[in-house]
């Protein structure tokens, strides 16, 4: 039972990760390998500029 | 025997959904609980989830589980990104859910909980949902594309650049409408203008701390700037006591509107890593939050419904926003119901995260369900206030008068008994110095919400705490989209431009930058202004003009929808898209024609201006004031000019599209179809 709920809640704890973005580094890290990987700061502002430059709306009323 | 005892489930499901929305529709003569309201609304959607949205994805739709998605076959660990279903539910959840299905049901709350409610929940199974499903799909199939593309590609080239048109205009309205609701809720509240204001250095506290101590850390950075707010919250009430304090935060309608309009300037200039990613991280934590919060606090506290059915309203006199309920109550709810913005989100970044098509049911269908109870819940919110209290807080002075002794002489009078006291009471225990004229829903969102929470924990000693936390949170997720709109409007304005004047389409240059931004903040920043000025509170002039303008752009939607099923040969299955269609066209078009025509000075464009003219031509108006007045008429005009254009887009789209389909069902050849090819998913047999 102890290991269900704690495996229920680990699985919470990346869900959130992933919808915050939190994980986002960790999952293009894990796609691209150490060869051609930039870095953190690097990646977190390019999926800003991404995100907010696109001239696409992406907050509703 | 599992057929069986699941047939038996669904129909109780239905049969309980039925019961609740009977007794909400039916019972007269006593209080009706809100917990009906949440029973009825959540067995609807179980069942129209249930079966109507596996009609369309198995039968209209024909979603293909073995297709690969854009976010498999483009996947770049960067925009296309297969993803969790259910982290695309919450991604896509919190880019539709903003103020509209919290504002818009409290402002229609005035014709009574019955027709709020009924089309919340019926214009979201049958139309929000079907719109923001179809148009996931189609831009799914077409490798995450725009709607603007898709109607460009599908429709014509008219089409798109009627798409583009209308999204501009729908941008500066809807973000010129959202700040006013945040205007009339802190004009004369220092507590909640220190908390706002509070949220600029937190927030780039947080941007500094993601950017440069620890990149990329969301989670960590949000909770610091959770717990900051907090702080600030109850730091507001401290600064609303203080002699010093709180004349500095305590400012006029034309003041705060001048510091919004100055602040959507600088934040759409400065880096988005500064304040509008942290913003946005910290709003989407909140927003979440506190809609599973009032869930669970409507459920805990059980509050009685105070609102009557009907009032007396539906007749189109009513002092928060003029109009008979057709149109206007299916204008005002536009987010909860159907929103047309949803189309954007729909066809932005969602559809290159999807892992598989099947997951476009859930994402698109489910959010749009989930969205609309966020939008009941406001409508329990708002009719669990006493009637009286509800009208004295969203009327205007012009209507119910600027004291609290004329108001609640005015409003008894409409047959809701309101003592003067009372509404000196409510202001003192919320912390505020009145609550009167605070027109645009969220102060009387607030204080619903307030009640539900602190009957949950705190009780009546924090209902001020609890008022500012609701205001905070409101206020929030409305600068996040002034933020992100103003941003969007402006590479909007650059592109068109640029098709003009070539240098404007550079988007690194400061000086296409700084024109562009003050291209479009000047135009939302005019209709800001002129509803603060406006003697009816501008609510009545600004959100009919949003709804309308957010449901051409739904109309849009569907009308792309439409042409796709028929180019695919999906005749029989027209309806589904068609008919929310044609309701929406007809509601905006008669919404349309009696804001620009009708005789009702209070309804109408053109007789409010010759009203006032007639008024100071016959002396009627204080040499002071003519200016003003005259000011008044010009806005009235434009905004009548506004609603024309408006109406004319969706006339001129809707005869491009006719003589497509025409063409289509005459055979006459369909045109080609921008689908992509098939490519077969290489998650068929497992999970990825």
């Amino acid at each position: 039972m102890t290991a269900r709920v704690r495996s229920a809640l680990r699985t919470l704890w990346r869900l959130l990760r992933e919808w915050s973005g939190d994980a986002a580094y960790d999952t293009y890290a894990a796609r691209v390998g150490k060869g051609e990987r930039v870095s953190r700061e690097a990646f977190y502002l390019d999926s800003l500029r991404r995100r907010y430059q696109s001239g696409q709306p992406n907050r509703c009323c | 025997m599992n057929r069986l005892l699941s047939s038996l489930a669904w129909l109780a499901v239905a049969f309980v959904g039925a019961g609740a929305l009977g007794a909400i529709a039916l019972w007269r003569g006593e209080p009706v609980n809100g917990v009906f309201f949440v029973v009825g609304a959540a067995c609807t959607y179980l069942v129209a989830y249930r079966f109507y949205s596996a009609f369309l994805a198995a039968r209209v739709l024909s979603l293909d589980a073995t297709r690969a998605t854009p976010a498999e076959r483009l996947d770049d660990g960067r925009d296309f990104v297969p993803t969790n279903r259910w982290v695309v539910l919450g991604h896509h959840f919190a880019a539709i859910a903003g103020p509209g299905p919290l504002v818009g049901p409290t402002l229609a709350a005035q014709f009574g909980y019955l027709p709020g409610t009924l089309w919340l929940v019926a214009g979201a199974v049958l139309g929000g949902g079907v719109q923001d499903f179809v148009i996931l799909f189609f831009s799914l199939r077409r490798d995450g594309r725009s709607l603007g593309q898709i109607a460009r590609d599908e429709v014509g080239r008219r089409a798109g650049f009627l798409a583009m048109i209308s999204v501009l205009a729908i941008m500066v309205i809807l973000l010129a409408v959202v700040a006013l609701v945040v205007v009339n809720a802190l004009k004369h509240s220092p507590w909640g203008a220190f908390t706002l204001a509070m949220t600029i250095p937190i927030a780039m506290l947080m941007g500094l701390y993601m950017r440069f101590w620890r990149p990329g850390r969301v989670m960590e950075a949000s909770a610091i700037g959770f717990v900051l707010i907090l702080l600030a919250v109850v730091a507001g009430q401290w600064v609303a006591l203080s002699p010093d304090w709180a004349p500095v935060f305590t400012l006029t309608g034309p003041a705060l509107a001048t510091a919004v309009i100055v602040y959507g300037f600088a934040a759409s200039a400065v880096p988005v890593w500064l304040l509008l990613a942290p913003r946005d991280y910290l709003s989407a934590f909140i927003k979440v939050g506190v809609v599973l919060a009032l869930a669970a606090g409507i459920v805990f506290v059980r509050p009685t419904i105070q609102m009557p059915a009907l009032t007396r309203f539906v007749d189109g006199s009513g002092p928060v926003f003029a109009g008979t309920i057709f149109p206007f109550c299916f204008i005002t709810i536009a987010c909860g119901a159907i929103s047309g913005f949803h189309a954007l989100i729909s066809s932005g970044t969602t559809p290159k995260l999807l892992t598989r098509e099947s997951d476009a049911r859930l994402v698109g269908y489910g959010s749009m369900l989930m969205e609309s109870f966020v939008g009941v819940m406001a409508m329990v919110a708002a009719c669990a206030l006493e009637p009286g209290v509800y009208f004295a807080i969203n009327s205007p002075a012009g209507i119910v008068g600027a004291t609290a002794e004329q108001a609640a002489t005015t409003i008894s009078g409409w047959g809701f008994p309101l003592d003067p006291a009372t509404m000196h009471q409510l202001a003192r225990s919320v912390g505020e110095e009145t609550l009167l004229n605070r027109t645009g829903g969220a102060p009387s969102l607030a204080v619903g919400m307030a009640h539900i929470f602190s009957g949950t924990i705190g009780g009546e000693r924090l209902l001020g705490i609890w008022y500012h936390f609701a205001i905070m949170f409101e206020a929030l997720f409305i600068l996040t989209v002034l933020d992100a709109g103003t941003r969007v409007g402006r590479f909007m304005v650059q592109e068109l431009l640029g098709r003009v004047f070539p240098r404007m389409a550079r988007t690194g240059s400061w000086t296409s930058t700084l024109l562009a931004s003050g291209l479009i903040v000047g135009a939302w920043g005019y209709f800001l202004y002129q509803g603060v000025l406006d003697p009816l509170g501008g609510i009545n002039s600004l959100w009919p003009l949003f709804g309308i303008a957010n449901q051409i752009l739904a109309s849009l939607a569907l009308v792309v929808a439409t042409t796709i099923l028929l180019k695919t040969g999906r005749t029989r299955y027209v309806w589904v898209t068609l008919l929310p269609m044609a309701w929406l066209v007809t509601v905006t078009l008669t919404g349309s024609w009696q804001k620009v025509f009708h005789e009702n000075p209070r309804i109408g464009f053109l007789a409010q201006a010759s009203a006032l003219e007639q008024q100071i031509a016959d002396g009627r108006v204080p040499e002071a004031k003519i200016a003003d007045t005259r000011r008044v008429v010009f806005n009235n005009r434009l905004d009548a000019v506004v609603t024309g254009f408006l109406a004319l887009l969706i006339l001129a789209l809707l005869l491009e599209a006719a003589l497509h389909w025409y063409r289509i069902l005459a055979g006459r050849g369909a045109g080609a179809l921008s689908e992509s090819p098939y490519v077969r998913t290489k998650w068929v047999e497992g999970s990825p």
